[in-house]
């Protein structure tokens, strides 16, 4: 194993040298968000922020009532009469097919609309008000076809066929579409001989587990402006965590209308909540759109609450099959996993969660025999894709449920089951690569510990009983094996720095920590580096903000950005003061010499001007560092019938977590006594930050599987759009005591060996809460949400 | 979110104005106080009325009038002044903790009582504690001032006695002339700002009379009168609340909808019943939970 983590070092990035104190100054350092003040003031823009001008005009949409139907005729006339109106605009003005991993929609409903909600046409006006009474006055005949909703009966023969021409669309590589069904993407991964591993176990169990699916619930809703002004260029504002993808996907998608890629720019303020809903493009299209039919007119989409419920993003509901071989000594010997995704009417995005989950549920196991079935099934419901946990947290409730079944099954301890299987370094994981360096034991015995396991708790109270519950997780970032990241460092004539990144601060504290990686190298103080929201035009390009990955992804272009400014003031200064750049160190905002302890030189003397040298000449410049990082280790390329032969994941973040539960038996209410959760995070850069994600990742974990799902009308109209009745959890439904423990087995590739926590702090929710109800009640419920209700009534009746 | 909806916008200055106005409307015209839910539904297009007439500047509707054995509250009276005055807490103390139940801080800020009486809809939490003290409805219209026991006052399903151009003027609420407990249990799906899936009223009197009342659980809320008429001249007893639980299925007509299944509600008004009732015991001997605690 040693081998591999030198091997990942020599690819990525050299070794940094410390100052002579040895040590890091700023990194690992809880330094106040560099954020903070902004937001908390109220000086901080969001989109709703901006302001357009007086040539702004209002986009209202026309949406679908109903699953699935040709469109015969659109009437748009009666809406053009409305006073205020500008344009209708339809799918006929854009028969243009985009995506982010597949192009399977169009900007509007073309000739079919496949979810209720869908975007049907668009009116344009010069107030919300009269867009909206536009909208209303649009006549769309409807011929409707029968519906399919449920995943496992959309595989069946005869099922109606959602994307009749799927056979025809582009995807990549990675992706395995089945032309003439409903099967999107089918990845399967097979290890070794699961026959043999189940008839060597001494016991088998077999299960099935349901994910309904599940809203973001960003409180900032998606919005996007776009103008094409009078010299051709396409500027779009959006409420985002993908600038540069959006360009990537808004450019290709538009460019029958003429545009290339260095026309279009995407400019992203705050945002107030991602969560992967901002992720990739779903409504900005439209916004983009828009734009080029009323040039010289930026023109608003704003979604209200009910349309970011029903068309945006949402996370898949999946059905999981699980059938799990183990030996009495708690050996597991085989491992099925069936997952079938309702992946929605459109997989551009969501395709790849399931591709995510596919490769990697198992969980943090080492199991020899492995077949894994992840299958993206077209449904008609609006289109699913990233959320929070990407794949991991859908499938972690059944794989962490069936986990504990199985040790009590053959009388073992759950935890102790954990211990003796859990994966380890180099270990050969399900797709064939080797698993990196992590603290996963050690986070098992720091949770273990917190929450005193292996004693009994109980209430006071004789109504209630108290359950203990402790699971495993782990997530690798799913990303293209070649999304990159770069930055830019400038250095003004003070010695402050501007860096410039297209990484979003999304609320996880990402400006915070680019400023004190560069800090740590240039002995620049946090508070003299500024790091602001991209904008496509003069930020370096980023993938996208997802995946957990910034920290480690533009983290290490930001480190190589200020290694670069270094090497360049070293360079500079022997060139022109004749020092030998071997001695030569940064302390202090200074420049230092080992040899020569009275020689210093502020940065803010030559960053920009330059260093005069004895003849009054002027050598050097602008100090301008340029970092750029990409996984030159990774690809997707493995045999479509095993996975087997790439390497598609970059590393996993691992972790355990344990929950101690009151549960009332009458009402089946729950209360969180304590949750404690220990991930390791190679590195924290900053520690605050971490335990942000920690508390928050729980919280919101903790509401899925306790109160939040969306419920779909049979003829799969949501029912739940508000949050009147999809309830996400208040300041009074915070566990009564969270602990997080931080982990740090540094990651050899990460920047200071650091890796990605954001996502991960949610995924071990809803299992602890299966788990510890049935160790509180001793019943097992094996369906999402884990409601009071359901609990209570499983209980009453026995 | 735009209201596309247009309407004629009218704040009168005086009561007399207010009425004369709903009237020349003959019923198309919504009143506006709070306004917490007549919004949600301009802006979602529920309601589409000619006109909505603003109460908010009849400064005689803004105030709670005490009497020896009733407090008249004023139709724009909002939650939070119930919650923050030191007389209801005291001497309706029901009501009050049923003010504390409904939806959350910033919607109590605006919402007025009487504009939760006339939205009428099954989960009203201020209706069980008004029931329990047996609350009267002023109302004043086109034909002049009436009076009507709240209990009349719902109809069905967002539906109320009101009489087209009639405006509710306050709610006189009766103040208990015995010693009295009571409580207000509430069934939400988490601990934050919920409508009430099961909401449960009870008054415990000192001549072993008791008043229990739901909301969420029928068409409308309504007193218990067979529960009532059980328990009422007794002393309570875990036997006696058995009896009692026993007559829920008779009292109540929950329905199942996307809050909760009609099955946990018929369950839970019947562990609602046991606590809230030996709660308001409780409180009427000096211990019982501390006010506004959840019972659940």
């Amino acid at each position: 194993m040693q081998k591999l983590s030198q091997k990942l070092e020599e690819l990525t990035v050299p070794p940094i040298s410390v100052g002579p104190a040895g040590g890091h100054r700023v990194v690992g350092k809880s330094v106040e968000r560099i954020d903070g003040w902004e937001k908390v003031s109220g000086a901080a823009k969001f989109l709703e922020d901006l302001d357009f001008g007086p040539n702004l005009l209002y986009a209202a949409l026309v949406e679908s009532p109903v699953a699935h139907a040709k469109i015969k005729k659109i009437d748009v006339r009666d809406a053009l009469k409305v006073p205020g109106v500008v344009k209708v605009v339809t799918g006929k003005d854009f028969p243009y097919k985009f995506g982010l991993y597949m192009k399977d929609r169009y900007v509007f409903a073309y000739d079919r609309v496949r979810f209720v909600g869908e975007q049907v046409a668009a009116v344009i006006a010069w107030s919300p008000k009269a867009a909206l009474r536009g909208a209303a006055k649009v006549k769309v005949d409807y011929e409707e076809l029968p519906i399919v909703l449920d995943p496992v009966r959309a595989i069946e023969k005869n099922a109606t066929l959602i994307h009749p021409d799927l056979g025809n669309y582009p995807h990549v590589p990675w992706f395995f579409p089945k032309a003439d069904t409903n099967i999107a993407h089918w990845r399967k991964t097979r290890k070794g001989d699961w026959e043999k591993g189940f008839r060597e176990a001494d016991a088998v169990l077999e299960d099935t587990y349901f994910v309904p699916r599940y809203a973001h619930c960003a409180i900032e809703v998606h919005a996007a402006v776009g103008l094409y002004d009078m010299s051709g260029r396409l500027t779009v504002w959006t409420a985002s965590q993908s600038p540069f993808t959006q360009r990537n996907v808004f450019a290709e998608a538009l460019a029958p209308l003429g545009i290339s890629h260095k026309d279009v720019r995407v400019i992203t303020p705050y945002v107030g909540g991602g969560f992967g809903g901002k992720a990739g493009v779903s409504m900005e299209i439209i916004g983009a759109a828009l734009a080029m039919t009323v040039k010289g007119h930026p023109v608003k989409v704003l979604w209200n609450r009910a349309q970011e419920f029903c068309n945006t993003y949402q996370r898949q509901g999946v059905v999981a099959k699980i059938k799990m071989g183990v030996k009495k000594n708690g050996k597991i010997t085989a491992l099925e996993h069936s997952l079938y995704w309702d992946a929605g009417a459109y997989v551009e995005y969501g395709a790849n969660v399931v591709n995510a989950a596919g490769l990697s549920a198992t969980n943090p196991y080492r199991v020899d025999n492995v077949k894994i079935d992840s299958i993206c099934i077209y449904t008609n419901l609006p289109p699913g894709g990233p959320y929070r946990g990407f794949g991991y947290s859908e499938f972690s409730f059944g794989i962490e449920s069936h986990v504990t079944r199985m040790a009590q099954k053959i009388g073992l301890d759950p935890v102790e089951f954990r211990r003796r299987n859990h994966i380890k370094e180099g270990d050969t994981l399900p797709y064939g690569a080797h698993m990196n360096p992590n603290g996963l034991r050690e986070s098992i015995d720091k949770v273990a510990a917190e929450i005193m396991w292996g004693s009994k708790a109980k209430s006071d109270d004789p109504k209630k009983a108290v359950g203990k519950s402790l699971v495993l997780f782990w997530k690798s970032p799913a990303m293209p094996p070649n999304a990159a990241s770069s930055a830019f460092l400038k250095f003004n004539e003070d010695g402050s720095i501007n860096i410039l990144i297209s990484g979003m601060e999304i609320g996880q504290g990402l400006l915070t920590a680019m400023a004190q990686i560069a800090s740590e190298i240039l002995s620049v103080p946090v508070a003299k580096i500024r790091v602001e929201t991209p904008d496509t035009d003069r930020n370096p390009y980023e993938w996208q903000t997802v995946g957990s990955h910034v920290t480690w992804g533009c983290g290490n272009a930001v480190k190589k950005a200020a290694l670069d400014a270094r090497d360049q003031i070293f360079e500079l200064v022997q060139r022109a003061l004749h020092l030998e750049k071997d001695t030569l160190y940064l302390e202090d905002e200074r420049v230092k010499c080992r040899t020569k302890p009275d020689f210093e030189l502020s940065f803010a003397s030559f960053v920009i001007a330059g260093i005069q040298t004895e003849d009054h000449t002027f050598k050097g410049g602008p100090i301008m560092g340029r970092g750029v990082f990409m996984p030159e280790f990774a690809s997707a390329i493995g045999d479509p019938e095993t996975g087997q032969g790439g390497h598609p994941n970059v590393h996993y973040t691992t972790g355990a977590a344990g929950l101690i539960l009151e549960v009332d038996k009458e009402t089946g209410k729950m209360k969180i006594r304590k949750v404690a959760l220990a991930v390791d995070v190679g590195k924290a850069i900053n520690p605050d930050l971490i335990r942000g994600q920690v508390v928050g990742g729980l919280l919101q974990g903790f509401a899925t599987v306790l109160y939040e799902d969306m419920r779909y009308s049979e003829k799969g109209k949501l029912l739940n759009p508000n949050f009147s009745d999809y309830k996400i959890p208040t300041s009074l439904d915070v566990p009564e005591e969270i602990v997080p423990i931080i982990v740090e087995v540094p990651q050899p590739d990460g920047p200071f060996g650091a890796r990605g926590v954001g996502e991960h702090t949610m995924i071990p929710t809803a299992s602890l809460v299966a788990n510890a109800v049935e160790d509180a009640l001793g019943v097992r419920i094996k369906s999402m949400p884990i409601t009071a209700e359901k609990v209570a009534l499983t209980v009453s009746k026995g | 979110m735009p209201i596309a909806h247009e309407f004629d916008y009218h704040k009168p200055k005086t009561l007399p104005e207010a009425v004369k106005l709903l009237a020349e409307y003959r019923g198309k015209a919504k009143p506006l106080a709070g306004g917490t839910d007549l919004i949600v539904w301009l802006k979602g297009g529920l309601e589409k009325p000619e006109a909505v007439v603003d109460i908010k500047a009849l400064r005689e509707l803004g105030r709670i009038v005490w009497k020896k054995d009733e407090a008249l509250i004023g139709a724009l009276i909002t939650f939070s002044e119930l919650i923050d005055n030191a007389d209801v807490r005291k001497k309706l103390p029901v009501l009050w903790e049923a003010s504390r139940t409904v939806a959350s801080v910033g919607v109590r800020n605006r919402a007025t009582l009487a504009g939760n009486i006339c939205s009428a809809v099954p989960s009203l939490d201020s209706a069980p504690a008004l029931l329990v003290y047996d609350a009267v409805v002023h109302l004043q219209g086109p034909r002049g001032k009436r009076q009507m026991p709240l209990k009349d006052f719902f109809m069905g399903p967002k539906k109320t006695a009101l009489a087209p151009g009639e405006l509710v003027t306050g709610v006189a609420v009766r103040i208990p002339k015995k010693k009295s407990g009571g409580c207000y249990a509430k069934l939400g799906r988490y601990a934050g700002e919920d409508l009430a899936q099961v909401g449960l009223a009870v008054l415990a009197l000192a001549d072993n009379t008791y008043r229990v009342a739901h909301c969420a659980v029928g068409p409308v809320a309504r007193r218990a009168e067979k529960i009532e008429g059980l328990l009422n001249g007794k002393r309570l007893s875990d036997i006696l609340l058995e009896e009692a639980v026993r007559l829920v299925d008779k009292e109540i007509s929950p329905i199942s909808d996307i809050r909760s299944s009609k099955e946990y509600r018929l369950h839970m008004t019947k562990v609602m019943l046991r606590r809230a009732l030996w709660a308001a015991v409780n409180r009427l001997a000096g211990s019982g939970p501390v006010a506004g605690s959840s019972l659940i």
